[in-house]
């Protein structure tokens, strides 16, 4: 059986390999005025390996880098999106694009992708993929919804979370939260109980400016880490800087 | 103190252009860019930043300033805005605050439309450089040094020098100085397509307003600042034109402490 394993690129963008096959998540790969990882990006863009598919949580810039990501080898990669990326997907030319909505599942040479709910500043969706007894559930940058709670018992055990834990705050939208904090990913995580967490979406900056007028975030995963410790002791949770590829 | 350096910056369509860079601290960076009333309306502020705070503050004297020689084909307030993003580029910064009083709020806005990812946020303090109906801006090239001082400070007394007892070389750069104003602004200091151009800037920006710029008034400056998405706007009390120069504490405290302003207290 192939290993489970996951590798930071950067961000909330990983390389994830199961059931023999290597997926791609939020793809981020460039930066803007205002857009900074804060953390380095670990994989480029040619060196990215053979992908069985590419998911896409929302059209977020700092997740959906269409513009970069159109320079992969092979346009005709899988991508499996919310349905408000579809557009934007093939104007880049990308010619295999299926939007799914929650709880829509298809399988990708025997990795089962199913759509989970979310709620972000925009539409977006959340991904389980599943091959045999192990499953990832990849969390973009949603908030925590009563919705989510009902992942264990619709698609069975979740072996490893990739969770958000910045609490991203919009200060011109009245101080909007719009990304789960660090205690709501704890919470999240208890619910889930996968055998291992790791945390996301975090260094993300918008520069010295920007994130005093625009956005304000916790950028310290040790957070999520110690409250994990308190709501879900039994599952390990990994900081992992961009380019460890760790293994379930 | 800071240190000065000549830089040999490459500029797309004129060459190598030399600009001196005087630089105070270390730490975030800031590139500080002035306006008509030269590099030295701009340095102390950039002592006292520096001073303050764990800041890198880069302040080019803009060629043609200073005494310094401007290359013929530099003659626009975009061209000095290639010029400064290939300055950051050469240096290699990232993460990089503009700010720019009058003159040089407007080149500001200039390098935020180039879109460098160098460039985190800008700052505009009483920026020239849009048209705003019935809110022209004053004909500096009328004025007298006298009126140039009125509307320039809330209060200009500690300011004012008459210009006629300058030591020649000093007036002969008052003179490069005026010269290069015009050059590089026009006479009307305004640019008809800059404020629609404006607004496809997503760049995090910070307009700051003195309540008695009798060049610009404020209500100029919250043109400019619904000119731009998402702005914020901030009026400084008992301040001109010149608000680097006249409150400098302010100014620093609203660029730090802006995470912590409550802007709805501030009309648009």
């Amino acid at each position: 059986m192939p290993k489970t394993a996951v590798t930071r690129i950067t961000h909330s963008c990983h390389l994830i390999e199961i059931g023999g096959r290597t997926f791609l998540t939020d793809p981020w790969f460039s930066t803007r005025p205002g857009y900074y990882q804060g953390e380095p990006i670990a994989v480029g863009i040619p060196d990215l390996p053979r992908l069985d598919g590419v998911l896409i949580s929302h059209e977020h810039y700092d997740h959906c880098d269409l513009e970069a990501f159109a320079s992969y080898r092979d346009r005709s990669v899988p991508l499996f999106v919310a349905e408000t990326v579809v557009d934007a997907a093939r104007r880049h030319g990308f010619t295999d694009v299926t939007p799914l909505k929650p709880w829509q599942d298809l399988e990708v040479g025997g990795v089962t992708i199913t759509a989970t709910p979310a709620k972000h500043g925009v539409y977006e969706v959340t991904f389980v993929l599943r091959a045999g007894s192990e499953a990832v559930y990849f969390a973009g940058d949603t908030m925590l919804i009563p919705e989510l709670a009902e992942i264990p018992d619709r698609l069975g055990h979740i072996s490893l979370a990739l969770l958000p834990t910045n609490g991203l705050h919009i200060r011109p939208a009245n101080n909007l939260q719009v990304v789960m904090n660090a205690q709501e990913a704890a919470e999240l995580t208890a619910i889930l109980r996968p055998e291992l967490a790791v945390p996301h979406h975090y260094a993300f900056t918008k520069g010295f400016l920007g994130d005093r007028l625009i956005t304000h975030s916790d950028k310290n995963p040790q957070h999520y880490r110690d409250a994990s410790r308190d709501l879900a002791p039994e599952t390990s949770v990994r900081i992992v800087d961009p380019g460890i590829r760790i293994e379930l | 103190m800071g240190t000065t350096t000549q830089y040999s910056v490459p500029h797309a369509g004129i060459g190598p252009v030399e600009v001196s860079v005087a630089e105070y601290g270390s730490g975030q960076p800031f590139l500080l860019l002035h306006g008509g009333a030269g590099p030295q309306s701009v340095t102390g502020f950039a002592e006292t930043f520096a001073a303050t705070h764990d800041v890198r503050v880069l302040v080019p004297t803009h060629p043609g300033f200073g005494g310094t020689l401007r290359p013929g084909a530099l003659d626009s307030v975009a061209g000095l805005a290639a010029l400064y993003q290939a300055l950051l580029d050469q240096l290699e910064l990232s993460d990089v605050t503009v700010i720019g009083n009058s003159i040089g709020g407007w080149i500001t806005a200039e390098i935020a439309l180039l879109q460098s990812p160098r460039v985190s946020g800008i700052v505009l303090i009483d920026a020239v450089g849009i048209e705003v109906p019935g809110h022209p801006v004053a004909d500096f090239f009328s004025l007298t040094m006298d009126q140039v001082f009125e509307l320039s400070f809330h209060n200009p007394d500690p300011f004012r020098f008459n210009a006629a007892t300058l030591p020649p070389a000093a007036q002969a750069v008052a003179a490069g100085n005026r010269d290069a104003i015009a050059v590089y602004a026009g006479a009307a200091m305004t640019d008809p397509t800059l404020a629609a151009r404006l607004g496809t800037l997503e760049i995090p920006t910070l307009v700051l307003w003195g309540d008695g710029d009798g060049i610009v008034d404020p209500g100029y400056g919250r043109a400019y600042a619904a000119a731009i998405p998402m702005a914020r706007f901030q009026l400084l009390v008992d301040t001109g034109h010149n608000a680097q120069l006249e409150t400098p504490d302010q100014v620093v405290d609203a660029i730090w402490d802006s995470a912590e302003t409550d802007f709805s207290a501030f009309a648009r």
